[in-house]
């Protein structure tokens, strides 16, 4: 199953370090990770995506509790939240195909940040599922470059 | 006033008396305040792994933090199994380490270590001070996060140039602490409490099972009131041994691999377990998953990560175990256990210890049980590791002392500064050390430290010749294929007595022991005393 954390934290040194440890340490998956500054300077908030059985998400979520820089610990419910991810992936493209990239954009809603004659740079910010159904649509351009961002989310009302 | 001054300042007002540690240029500004100090006195150790575990032996006696100092680079590397061993047995240390000048930091200059880094999983938080104005803070957040909820160790490192800082606001010692993400549960949760006498009462042969957590919580005699009021029998671990009194009827023994075979009896018959203060780690309980399918257990434990990481599904209570304890003598629990105590008073009696001892040399378990029936009623045992360990635990006999060792990570070289660490906090207690002669060889160079402070410590060396355990391990698993265990002869321990103004005493046969035992524990100044033991004596 899928844990999705959402983790306010003391914005100092070494905490990121501390919670990545605590992954590694006891055979946690980290799907992804997501940081930064929230609205008080002092505090950072970290979405943190992981798999694993019941029991290795409950645990995930004592462990992340039981650190001392570690404010809250919210486990959210996909269905209840918002997620959203960015990605900017570079996309081989020439004039003869060019057409149907910015179309297949267009249809998800991806911008166009940049176009040269062989390829194609476009942003894309979206739920984590259709950041994944995106990649699939534009695999058979050829993906020259991609950069995510990491799930950051949040419990809707 | 420089940070250095206000640390021990600090130290002054957290009520410590005793530092254990070893100088160096990068805490030499500490020293330097220290040596001022009227209150506090130094211990020179002889290697800082040791400083460490000197520290635990005074924590688990005082039932308080207590503080080890080292140096950087090595000093503070070598700390670092120290600090692991307080970690795993959940004790209240204070490291204090030095480290380089703060613009040196990150230049791998000499000596300089990443303490905090290197640290990370071994300490319950971790401090690299950068302002002499947090000193106050740090100090009193650091005593406080060692000392509630689970217990641990906490490091604070200091760079010299730091330790030499004026601070620029008056210096006063916060009386409260306010740590946002550190709020710990003590009381167990009302609802969660009543399903606990729910279930008790539902039982039949309900069992405790008692941790090292009980101990570290001050909680044997809320623990034993609550056993004796509803007449429900107890074992415990390893780390829970001291738990309960050996003449306790209601308390079966020590569970485990090496622990009474009736205690394992009575966790298998058992319908309830309520284990307090436990990790069921895989020597107490081999197979964990066993056990939940056949019977209900409640888990009361501080740490609430506790619950289910080992063992589940089970009906968890998060708490301190003595508020919980008190709350439970209150409940209204009413269940009639005649016939499973009983049941398990047969079981103790019919269960046939089917070990064999050596004719030669002195029988192990028989030297545990003379020894521990001659030691004071309120003495400190502290067992090493190795096969020692598990005699030691199988057959000490508790009356109203301590035994100490290290269940968790299972330091080798432990008792010798351990008990010097419990002397030096309760220095009209009998404390006697317990270690094999591999152990012994790991920290026999804290004998100076014992020498030179006039340490009136005991120290039996179950002598071998062999890597006991490991050899045993061999023996069974390796076709007694006995590779790198042998210590031979070595060292003379005569020697060594004499070398460290020690009385000396040996004993190499069950006939003469307890007048030796007698003799080793009467006399006026630190001794050593030697039993000679055949190699082939096994644990299990």
């Amino acid at each position: 199953m899928k844990g999705i954390f959402s983790v306010l934290v003391e914005n100092k040194d070494g905490v990121l370090s501390q919670i990545s440890g605590l992954f590694a340490r006891r055979g946690f998956n980290i799907d992804s990770l997501a940081v930064g500054e929230t609205d008080k300077h002092d505090v950072s908030s970290m979405t943190i995506v992981s798999t694993g059985d019941q029991r290795t998400i409950d645990q995930i979520e004592k462990h992340l509790n039981k650190k001392l820089d570690v404010i809250k610990v919210r486990r959210l419910d996909e269905t209840k939240s918002i997620t959203l991810e960015m990605m900017l992936i570079k996309v081989s493209c020439n004039l003869n195909n060019r057409a149907q990239l910015i179309e297949l954009c267009s249809c998800m809603g991806a911008k166009m940040m940049h176009v040269s004659a062989k390829n194609m740079t476009i942003e894309l910010h979206a739920a984590p599922d259709v950041i994944e159904e995106f990649i699939e649509l534009v695999r058979s351009f050829g993906i020259l470059e991609l950069q995510r961002t990491g799930t950051i989310a949040m419990l809707k009302g | 006033m420089n940070a250095a001054e206000a640390i021990v300042r600090c130290l002054e007002e957290e009520g410590i008396t005793k530092i254990f540690g070893i100088p160096g240029v990068a805490i030499a500004p500490f020293y330097e305040a220290l040596y001022h100090s009227e209150t506090i006195e130094q211990v020179l150790m002889r290697q800082e792994q040791n400083a460490g575990h000197a520290a635990s032996g005074y924590a688990r006696i005082s039932r308080r933090p207590a503080v080890c100092v080292t140096s950087s680079g090595p000093g503070a590397t070598n700390l670092i199994t120290a600090l692991a061993t307080a970690y795993a047995d959940s004790i209240p240390i204070i490291a204090i380490t030095g480290q380089v000048e703060s613009h040196l930091l990150g230049r791998d200059v000499f000596q300089e270590a990443d303490m905090r880094g290197a640290t990370e999983s071994f300490v319950k938080y971790s401090y690299l001070v950068q302002n002499a104005d947090d000193i106050p803070r740090i100090m009193k957040e650091a005593f406080y996060i060692a000392s509630t909820g689970r217990k641990g160790p906490v490091l604070i490192d200091i760079p010299a140039d730091v330790q030499r800082a004026q601070l620029k606001k008056p210096f006063t010692y916060p009386s409260e602490v306010s740590i946002r993400g550190y709020k710990p549960n003590t009381r167990g949760n009302g609802q969660q409490m009543a399903k606990v006498v729910e279930a008790i009462n539902h039982s039949k042969k309900p069992l405790i099972v008692a941790g090292g957590g009980v101990i570290l919580g001050n909680g044997e005699k809320l623990v034993t009131a609550f056993c004796e009021k509803n007449q429900i029998p107890l074992v415990t671990t390893m780390m829970g041994v001291g738990v309960a009194a050996k003449s306790n009827p209601l308390y079966f023994g020590m569970l485990g691999n090496n622990g009474k075979p009736y205690a394992n009896r009575a966790v298998a018959s058992s319908d309830l377990l309520i284990v307090v203060g436990a990790r069921i780690a895989d020597r107490a309980v081999p197979r964990p998953e066993n056990l939940e399918k056949s019977v209900k257990v409640i888990h009361i434990d501080i740490d609430s990560a506790e619950i289910g990481k080992n063992l589940g599904p089970t009906l968890p209570l998060v708490g301190d175990v003595c508020e919980i304890f008190r709350e439970l003598l209150t409940a209204d629990v009413h269940i009639d256990t005649t016939a499973w105590l009983s049941s398990l008073e047969e079981m103790k009696h019919s269960t046939v210890d089917h070990r064999k001892f050596s004719e030669l040399g002195v029988n192990p378990m028989l030297m545990v049980k003379t020894l521990t029936e001659k030691m004071e009623d309120d003495a400190i045992y502290v067992a090493d590791v190795g096969q020692n360990q598990l005699w030691s635990a199988d057959n000490y006999v508790m009356k109203q002392g301590r035994f100490l060792t290290t269940g968790g990570m299972g330091t080798m070289g432990y008792s010798i500064p351990a008990a010097l660490g419990a002397k030096l906090c309760r220095p009209e207690a009998q404390v006697v050390a317990v270690c094999g002669d591999g152990s012994f060889q790991m920290s026999m160079n804290e004998l100076a430290t014992i020498a030179v402070n006039h340490v009136n410590v005991k120290v039996l060396v179950v002598k071998n010749r062999y890597l006991g355990l490991v050899r045993e391990y061999q023996e069974k698993h390796y076709d007694s294929h006995y590779s790198g265990v042998r210590l031979h002869d070595y060292p003379k321990h005569e020697k060594i007595a004499e070398a460290y103004d020690m009385d000396y005493f040996e004993c190499s046969d069950n006939e003469s022991l307890p007048g030796v035992i007698d003799q080793f524990l009467a006399s006026g100044r630190a001794s050593l005393l030697v039993c000679n033991v055949d190699s082939a004596n096994n644990t299990v």
